[in-house]
């Protein structure tokens, strides 16, 4: 009887995660594309040799890897410091914590053409700036070099609050007596971050590292919005090159390969960065 | 410093959103033809009234917190009560769901809604969404019934009240709470997603907010008409910004809850 | 707590049960002809959309849906709603390079049956390209465009015909210190590349994709088409930042009086005569160069309208379709937007060329257009294309390795895709 209670949630999550993976595994063994008339077509894999081939979807790759590595952890160490300002007992902290959360509940789309605006040439506000000081215009978003930091400045705006939170929810499970009881000890306040906050903090900061790269890896309103994967897909990620295989080239197969590659990949990526970490903080707090 | 770096953007817009055309090529100049409500006039009399994408955003919100509500509730109480080796494989399942990059999902989907005819069909949306938030959402509450005393419902059992009034009356109220964050974060979530609104709905009558959005900026004739688009996402920002300083407590320990018993 | 959530519960059971009806669009596709079109197009011809509205009161009215301004974004749109299925649209304006994937996947169809063959001779030579998919017509030209070569009256007799000669003449002009460059084209990773490359490449005698659908891209000629391009930017003819450059950079420039010639398209004309123009009046207009004279062409970019199959309009559309692209509208939309005309009778209208010299230009220019390649594969295969080119022209690497890769791609690609 109660197991039957728990059958429609589990059947949804079949139905939207689970499914769709099988069904990518098995398109991308197939031609369907606009070629064959949108008909499905066994292809012995050459989805697949061609997405080895193809220098587009490993320098998407690269750049997504880049994305996600460089927002992710910007917005970790932002994240613990914003978290332990907030844990302080300080005036305001309701209104400081509500105003800080405000980026995350926004609407990727909304705050993506906001940037968009804000990096314009000429009129936004940066490019004013460094003209008033001199530098003239940047340039940022036309800039196949540069136009990449836009997307992680925007990407660390939005989603650092959501990072703090949970930091913030990892410091408060600490006991304040064990700070109590260094400080006798005669330890500095930064020892004490590193001796008793890093390492209770680990799991916080697993947690959020894990499915905050999960995320990034994702990325796509972000970019398609603000970029659209240009300059010269300088910005261009896997999910905006699979949107663009599916929607605009209308090669489904070789859409599914490149989620499935992708999907593939990320779990790759989580592995090697859980086991690093461990390595990492097993070295520090020892 | 926080306050600066969070609220500036905002505050741009906001400003970008006052401006008029011309004042907007010269941001950083002050004069008398600075100000105007135009951009808001703009957006109210364009056709479909952006209102539209407001209503349209809240009945997919609404319609998909209920769904979501209403399968995640007993399923999270029975996995409170589950044996420990259902309970852990459960949650494993979820949590890997709920790491998943959904952005990756959005082809199968389509087709899914061109099999079901779910097309252009506004409450057809809830279901994806729905599925997109369960894992969340059975992992809060789960966590929040776990929290109850046993001898409680115990009571209530030998009082002779069934599994439904024993929910409806005894445990639904107690974990209201938990509830209430978990309403919250999956109408966030759905106010603001966007892959799958933009696949699934192309009648522009219908579409969602962050979808409306997006189209405003690629839909002038020389430039994007940043004056009226920041006006529509200050108007799109405002319900979610009540929704914030309402329920700042409640999303917080929302995702609190989440991390700590997740 | 316990009251907000029932108010919350019963005002959210209530909106749900209100707009009910709302919450399917109001079936308006049976009421009006809707047309999809890029929101330049749908400003151009807003004025004959009215009056056709107030003209025919017992016809459809039409109802024109802005598409997005940028060309892909605006085929993502179209795409979406027919992937879909229920597509909202009647018509859907397109652009010459999707008609093969629209035509294959068969959303659009076919015209035969509302335009006569005697119609369709009536449509400018170069005009006729770019609407035939596996021999059926598909879709009817609004506007024509095609690649020109801008150059000089003021510096120099005649325009070079040849490669070598535009070189020679560049070169002349720059070491005498009457221009600071000799030629502006477009060399960013864009489509804009890709239609370059086409003029180059089949003026050198070459083949982007064969007749067979094999590409060519590892050929002599197309190494030679190559090499040209890149001397024109190591002998400083072209500007290094020519790798950087869309139509406006190249216009500027040209604007400006900094260059001796520039590729672009027929709206340039209109921009390069106004008063803020410093070479108003000492433009003139000719093909592209080639290596010899029946090799040059100029790469056909137009947009056109087609019918979705979906629609259940299909007979009013046909009608709507030709009002739109009648003589009387493309005299219209020539003399207000300057649209290049598709049907000879305006693009050869004797009073309209005295008034505006430049038709007969055009007119030349049209008459050797060259569609891309008419692949439903050509997004990708310009893609390719763009991104070898862009790594030769700014010395990522060698022009054999990378025209190698990009042959080898195109193929990869029509394997994949199951040909």
């Amino acid at each position: 009887m109660n197991y039957l209670l728990l059958t429609p949630a589990f059947l949804l999550i079949l139905l939207v995660f689970v499914l769709p993976l099988i069904r990518y595994s098995w398109m991308s063994m197939h031609s369907i594309s606009v070629i064959t008339g949108l008909d499905y077509i066994p292809n012995n894999g050459s989805n697949w040799i061609r997405l080895l081939n193809d220098d587009r979807f490993w320098r998407d790759t690269i750049q997504t890897i880049r994305f996600a590595a460089f927002s992710v952890s910007i917005e970790i160490v932002l994240a613990i410091i914003i978290a332990l300002l907030l844990s302080q007992r300080i005036k305001g902290k309701g209104i400081l914590r509500t105003i800080s959360l405000l980026p995350w509940a926004l609407p990727t789309t909304i705050m993506a053409l906001g940037w968009r605006w804000i990096f314009n040439t000429p009129y936004g506000p940066i490019d004013q700036i460094s003209s008033l000081i001199g530098f003239g215009t940047l340039d940022i978003l036309s800039n196949p070099d540069l136009a990449w930091i836009a997307t992680v400045i925007g990407d660390v705006w939005k989603t650092t609050p959501f990072v703090a939170l949970i930091i913030l929810a990892g410091l408060q499970t600490i006991p304040s007596d064990l700070y109590e009881a260094f400080k006798m000890e005669g330890g500095s306040p930064l020892q004490s971050f590193i001796k008793i906050t890093l390492p209770l903090l680990k799991p916080y900061i697993l947690l959020s590292l894990v499915f905050r790269l999960a995320q990034a890896f994702g990325v796509f309103d972000l970019i398609q919005v603000m970029t659209g994967g240009g300059p010269a897909s300088s910005t261009e990620s896997i999910a905006i090159y699979a949107y663009l295989n599916a929607m605009r080239f209308l090669d489904f197969g070789y859409s599914a390969t490149i989620m499935i590659a992708s999907f593939i990949l990320l779990i790759t990526i989580c592995l090697f960065t859980w086991i690093f970490y461990n390595k990492l903080k097993s070295k520090l707090s020892i | 410093m926080l306050l600066i770096w969070s609220l500036s953007p905002l505050i741009w817009q906001l400003y970008t959103s006052l401006s008029t055309p011309e004042a907007l090529t010269r941001p950083l100049e002050i004069n008398e033809f600075r100000w105007t409500f135009d951009n808001y006039k703009q957006i109210f009399q364009a056709n479909p009234p952006f209102v539209r994408y407001l209503l349209n955003s809240l009945i997919v919100g609404l319609s998909s917190t209920i769904l979501t509500l209403a399968i995640a509730l007993p399923a999270s109480y029975s996995l409170a009560k589950a044996n420990n080796k259902v309970s852990k494989i459960s949650k494993i399942i979820l949590l890997a769901s709920a790491l998943f990059p959904y952005f990756l999902l959005f082809l199968a989907l389509l087709e899914f809604a061109r099999e079901m005819n779910f097309g252009n069909n506004l409450l057809a949306l809830c279901i994806p969404y729905s599925a997109l938030c369960m894992p969340l959402a059975v992992l809060l509450l789960t966590a929040a019934f776990k929290d109850l005393p046993n001898d409680l419902e115990e009571a209530a059992r030998l009082e002779g009240l069934g599994l439904i009034n024993r929910l409806r009356w005894i445990l639904f109220p107690l974990i209201k709470p938990a509830i209430a964050s978990t309403s919250i974060l999956v109408f966030l979530f759905t106010w603001n997603e966007y892959p799958i609104a933009l696949t699934w709905i192309s009648k522009s009558e219908l579409i969602t907010l962050p979808v409306a959005i997006a189209r405003i900026a690629g839909s002038s004739v020389y430039s994007v008409p940043y004056g009226a688009y920041a006006a529509a996402t200050v108007v799109g920002a405002l319900p979610l910004l009540l929704i914030v300083f309402i329920f700042q407590k409640r999303i917080v320990s929302g995702l609190t809850q989440g991390a700590i018993k997740g | 707590m316990k009251s907000r959530i029932t108010k919350l519960l019963i005002s959210s059971f209530t909106t749900l049960l209100l707009p009910m009806q709302s919450i399917k669009a109001d079936d308006i596709s049976s009421k009006t002809i809707n047309i999809l079109m890029p929101a330049p197009f749908a400003d151009s011809t807003s004025y004959l959309i009215n009056e056709y509205n107030t003209k025919h009161k017992n016809h459809k009215k039409i109802k024109v849906t802005r598409g997005p301004l940028e060309t892909e974004a605006m085929s993502d749109l179209a795409i979406s709603s027919l992937l879909l299925g229920n597509s909202p649209y009647d018509i859907v304006l397109i652009d010459v390079t999707w008609l093969p994937k629209y035509a294959k996947a068969q959303w659009i169809s076919d015209l035969s049956l509302w335009f006569t063959k005697e119609e369709a001779k009536a449509l400018a030579s170069g005009a006729k390209l770019g609407n035939y998919f596996e021999g059926k017509l598909y879709r009817w030209p609004l506007v024509a465009d095609m690649g020109l070569l801008y150059w000089r009256k003021d510096l120099m007799d005649k325009p070079p015909k040849t490669p070598r000669e535009l070189i020679k003449i560049s070169k002349n002009l720059q070491e005498k210190g009457k221009v600071k460059y000799g030629y502006v084209w477009q060399g960013r990773q864009y489509e804009g590349l890709s239609c370059v490359f086409l003029e180059v490449i089949n003026g050198f005698g070459g083949n982007w994709i064969d007749h067979k659908g094999e590409p060519n891209l590892n050929t002599k000629n197309s190494y030679k088409a190559v090499s040209w391009l890149k001397e024109l930017i190591t002998e400083g003819i072209s500007p290094k930042s020519v790798t950087n450059f869309s139509e406006p950079e190249a216009l500027q420039i040209f604007e400006s009086g900094e260059a001796a010639f520039m590729r672009n398209w027929p709206y340039a004309w209109a921009e390069l005569n106004k008063d803020k123009s410093k070479v108003k009046g000492k433009v003139g207009v000719t093909v592209m160069v080639a290596e010899n004279n029946n090799l040059a062409t100029a790469t056909l970019g137009s947009w056109g309208f087609s019918i979705l199959s979906s629609s259940k309009n299909k007979l009013e559309s046909s009608t709507v379709i030709k009002y739109l692209t009648s003589s009387s509208s493309q005299n219209y939309l020539f003399k207000k937007y300057g649209y290049t005309p598709t049907n000879t009778d305006v693009l050869k209208d004797k009073v309209l060329t005295i008034k505006y010299p430049i038709l007969s230009s055009l007119e030349k220019g049209l008459s050797v257009a060259k569609p891309r390649p008419q692949s439903p594969l050509y997004a990708q295969m310009s893609d390719i294309l763009q991104r070898s080119l862009s790594s030769i022209l700014t010395n990522k690497s060698s022009i054999d390795e990378e025209m190698n890769r990009a042959n080898k791609s195109t193929k990869d690609i029509i394997l994949s895709a199951g040909k």
